[in-house]
């Protein structure tokens, strides 16, 4: 990595001065603290960074700066499904493909070789020469995954299982009838009985209820841990 | 107590189902009607009046509901008649083992401009729960009077009765604080709401403006349509205002304002029981829950449903028997004594040959008739019948209906008017129809007599069994009709499935009994009614005319054979006397027989059957029994009197109907092609009427009569020809 910034640094240097841009010294330490940033930021988040590095400039001349690197292509802007603007560094001749969780909003990035080679092959034989490329897997990320893989649908739940009702997804009357019925989110409810055709019957406290299938595939529940 | 100013007070019962309300309204006004342990027993309101406190008291008992937002018509008759006919207490029974969820309602009754007490049912197995409830405490927080009673041992019922016309009486006005205070945005949108209705509002508008505002808000069709009719100059302001602050509020809360008003309610409910309930000795055992995990196993729980229901009929008819028969030879007494006694007349002919043939051949089925019922109310009283509802759920699915509309189906083996009105309990419309549809399909107590006439007839030993494949085969016919109906007529999805399974009870034996005994009251009047009636009519226009002309001289014929034997046999030996009067009496019923035929032939009931046979040759009836179908419309036990008439016209004898029957040239075939139309033809006039007013459509109701006639005759077509072809006439 070491290597591969010094190399961005020289490369920085020579088109800045061909291009006779102003304020070069300054602009090679925003770069600088840039480069050593390995995860996406905002120009908010980056200007507390450098801050914290001792380095004190006024937003727009980050900002220019910023966009200077991405016009050469040392970064690039990248607008995540949450719609701010991020920058990241562009390793030119690299390159990394990322991971976005829809839940936290969390960005990972990943590298395959064999991914690579197969773009390569795939490209070829279209005779098409790739520049650049950039992969965004949308999903759930590790942290927020199992959260949701615990919540089942009623229909999948055993029978003498212990459950609690974590969301109902069928419209709002079925929501509020169950409601007034006497099951709410947040219910502990016990199956009594789980036909393999999906009728269920549930017992909450000492009330049971029976349900048909199309109503108990609308019902997440989760065990009582 | 002052009895000069007598005034007329009007209290209804409300609550969730199966909270005790009718058991309540039975100890109150004396009454019996039917109770039973399932959510759904009563679909109508019925009322009682009593006198008490110096007033005469009009108690109304409302359909059970879960909330002010109903869902299905047995709920919006309740709702209706809280908030139209503005009682002057409304009574709700809360189930006190279950505080927090009947709860709901009861704030939402506070939410109306209504009288309301709180009665506590049940107190007794709540406290043997464990669950201690603060009623002081209660009736401080919601400014409400609350007494405890329990139902089922007719205590509290006095201190209730009394609780409620003294509020009545009081002339304090209704309370409005002590409600459910919404949360400050829901509160903001319901004040601005009611300001706009208060701006529009006219005298014939009959809600308080705060409930409607609340109301519009959880997007109530019945009261935005109200509001539209009632005030029509301001209706689409207020209904502009509804729409955006719902919008808003999902907007800020990102959910609908139904689901946030609900959810608040048991916020607000949640407060109230935490102060006033407390749960000590929590008593673990779930003796229902432990039930329900066999009855309503994935693996037993069908087969063990479908041995009670034959384990009904197996009753029914085995154990009949035996008071059947006693019953026979009673009526078989009465006959021959009576026609020992009297001399030939006219009068006795009809007594004899109408009223005893008639009624007699029917009344004997009473026991099969009260076992049956027994069976039935033991369903309903134990709470299985919503068990049964949910074993069949995914037999129902192959018609595209749930397992609620089993409840109407089964009660239709008893009959089909109540049964007809228990789909009221079903939410969607169409589910409803096609269950009304469906329903008569179901053989009903009142044919029961005529399977076990012709079967036991004709199948001897193997009645029992055939019978049950009837029942059977009504079931498949109403699966299948109820598929067909489904995929043309009343297409559409089946309405999603919740029932509460109410906890399993021990029935009491004397509830059993007054069910069982009502039924054979009801019997019992339909004999000395409609059936005594239609017996004598169907006995005149078959003895009637008197003067027929024979197509031959029956009597001068008779009277030459006789006049013939006798003068060969004062001349044969004793040997050949002997076989010549064996001869005569072989001529001489031959002669009798025939004439008896041409008869009832030429009586006026024999030309009307003449006219109808030629529809029900091709299903092996004649005309005897084709009279007795069409006989059926008024109600179906007349077919069998209406058998016993005939047959017994032309036998003249006291000899059982089985034996007229059996001799009458009737065959196994044409029997079984009879059973089946009988199980299918269009249902009795009662019937009629009830599909008439709960489809509230003539088009429903016709179509119904012509499907129902038009299935049995070709079912019975199929029967009879098909068994012809195969050999079996």
């Amino acid at each position: 990595m070491k290597q591969i910034h010094q190399q961005e640094k020289e490369q920085f240097k020579q088109l800045f001065l061909q291009e006779k841009l102003d304020n070069f010294e300054d602009r090679y330490r925003i770069l600088d603290v840039f480069l050593q940033i390995e995860n996406h930021v905002t120009l908010e988040e980056f200007i507390g960074v450098l801050k914290d590095k001792g380095v004190d400039f006024e937003e727009s001349f980050v900002k220019q700066t910023l966009d200077l690197m991405c016009y050469f292509g040392f970064a690039q802007q990248n607008r995540f499904n949450n719609g701010l603007v991020r920058y990241e560094h562009r390793h030119l001749g690299q390159h990394h493909d990322h991971m976005i969780c829809i839940k936290c909003d969390r960005i990972l990035e990943f590298e395959d070789s064999d991914m690579e080679a197969l773009q390569i092959r795939i490209s070829g034989r279209h005779g098409f020469h790739i520049l650049q490329h950039k992969m965004e897997l949308y999903g759930l990320c590790s942290q927020c995954f199992p959260k949701q893989q615990a919540s089942i649908s009623l229909v999948m739940a055993k029978q003498g299982q212990r459950l609690i009702i974590r969301e109902f997804t069928g419209g709002t009357t079925t929501r509020v009838r169950l409601s007034a019925m006497g099951l709410r989110v947040g219910d502990e409810i016990e199956v009594i009985t789980n036909s393999s055709k999906g009728q269920v019957v549930i017992a909450a406290d000492r009330t049971r209820f029976a349900l048909g299938r199309g109503l108990a595939e609308k019902i997440q529940v989760e065990a009582v841990q | 107590m002052s009895a000069v100013t007598e005034k007329s007070i009007t209290i209804a019962l409300a609550g969730n189902p199966n909270s005790g309300k009718t058991t309540v309204f039975n100890n109150l006004t004396g009454t019996r009607q039917k109770v039973g342990n399932w959510p759904g027993v009563t679909v109508e309101k019925k009322e009682g009046t009593i006198r008490g406190f110096g007033h005469e008291l009009v108690i109304v008992d409302l359909p059970g509901t879960y909330s002010l937002t109903p869902y299905s018509i047995e709920e919006i008759v309740a709702r209706d008649f809280v908030l139209n006919e503005s009682p002057d207490v409304v009574v709700d029974i809360i189930d006190a083992s279950n505080l927090e969820r009947s709860l709901y309602l009861a704030v939402q009754l506070r939410e109306i401009n209504c009288k309301v007490v709180f009665v506590l049912n049940m107190a007794d197995l709540a406290r043997r729960r464990g669950i201690k409830i603060d009623a002081q405490k209660l009736s401080e927080l919601l400014d409400v009077p609350v007494v405890f009673t329990v139902g089922n041992k007719k205590e509290g019922m006095e201190n209730l009765l009394k609780t409620a016309v003294e509020l009545a009486e009081s002339e304090t006005p209704i309370v409005v604080n002590r409600r459910v205070r919404y949360s400050a945005d829901i509160e903001d949108a319901i004040g601005k709401l009611q300001a706009e209705i208060q701006e529009h509002t006219t005298a014939a508008f009959p809600y308080h403006a705060r409930w409607t505002a609340i109301k519009l808000l959880e997007n109530d069709e019945v009261i935005r349509e109200r509001v539209l009719e009632k005030l029509e100059n301001g209706s689409r302001r207020i209904l502009d205002t509804a729409e955006r602050l719902r919008k808003q509020l999902t907007d800020q809360f990102n959910d609908e304002p139904e689901i946030l008003l609900t959810d608040e309610r048991f916020g607000f409910i949640a407060g109230i029981v935490k102060e006033v309930l407390t749960t000590t000795t929590q008593q673990r055992v779930d003796i229902s829950r432990n039930i329900d995990l066999v009855l309503t196993n994935r693996f037993f729980g069908f087969p063990i449903f479908i041995l009670f229901i034959w384990a009904m009929f197996q009753l029914t008819f085995t154990v009949g028997d035996y008071p059947k028969a006693w019953i026979e030879s009673g009526v078989g007494l009465l006959s021959a004594s009576l026609n020992a006694a009297l001399s030939d007349s006219l009068f006795k002919e009809l007594l004899l040959d109408g009223i005893i043939a008639g009624v007699g051949s029917v009344v004997v089925f009473l026991p099969n008739i009260l076992l049956l019922f027994f069976c039935i109310a033991l369903f309903e009283d134990t709470g299985y019948m919503a068990r049964a509802a949910f074993l069949m759920d995914r037999v129902m699915h192959l018609i595209g209906l749930h397992g609620k509309s089993f409840i109407p189906m089964l009660m239709g083996f008893g009959c089909s008017v109540p049964a007809i009105m228990a789909s009221r309990t079903l939410e969607s419309e169409k589910d409803r129809i096609l269950t009304i549809l469906i329903t008569p399909f179901m053989s009903c107590s009142a044919r029961l007599p005529i399977y076990i006439v012709l079967a036991g007839t004709f199948f001897a030993a193997k009645a029992g069994t055939v019978i049950f494949s009837i029942y059977l085969l009504g079931i498949v016919m109403a699966v299948v009709s109820g598929r067909l109906f489904r995929s043309t007529l009343l297409r559409g999805q089946d309405a999603p499935f919740v029932m509460e399974l109410p906890p399993y009870r021990i029935p009491m034996l004397k509830s059993l009994m007054i069910h069982m005994w009502d039924r054979g009251k009801m019997f019992l009047k339909k004999m000395g009614g409609v059936i005594l009636v239609g017996s004598i009519v169907v006995w005149s226009l078959s003895a009637f005319p008197r003067n027929i002309e024979y197509s031959r001289d029956y009597d001068g014929q008779i009277h030459s054979i006789s006049d013939y034997f006798e003068r060969e046999i004062v001349a044969a030996d004793p040997q050949r006397q002997k076989e010549l009067a064996a001869n005569l009496e072989a001529e001489l019923s031959v002669l009798l027989a025939a004439k008896k035929a041409e008869i009832a032939e030429k009586s006026y009931m024999g030309r009307i059957g003449k006219g109808i046979e030629p529809v029900f040759a091709p299903i092996g009836i004649d005309w005897r029994g084709s009279i007795a179908l069409m006989t059926g419309f008024v109600a179906k036990e007349i077919v069998v009197s209406t058998l016993g008439i005939l047959y017994a016209v032309e036998s003249r004898s006291a000899e059982a109907l089985q034996h007229a029957l059996k001799n009458s040239g009737m065959t196994v075939l044409s029997a079984l092609s009879m059973m089946v139309f009988v199980l299918l033809y269009l249902p009795c006039l009662a019937t009629v009427t009830t599909i008439r007013k709960e489809t509230n459509s003539f088009k429903w109701t016709a179509f119904s009569i012509a499907y129902s006639t038009g299935i049995a005759w070709l079912a019975a077509f199929f029967v009879y020809q098909g068994g012809l072809l195969l050999g079996l006439g």
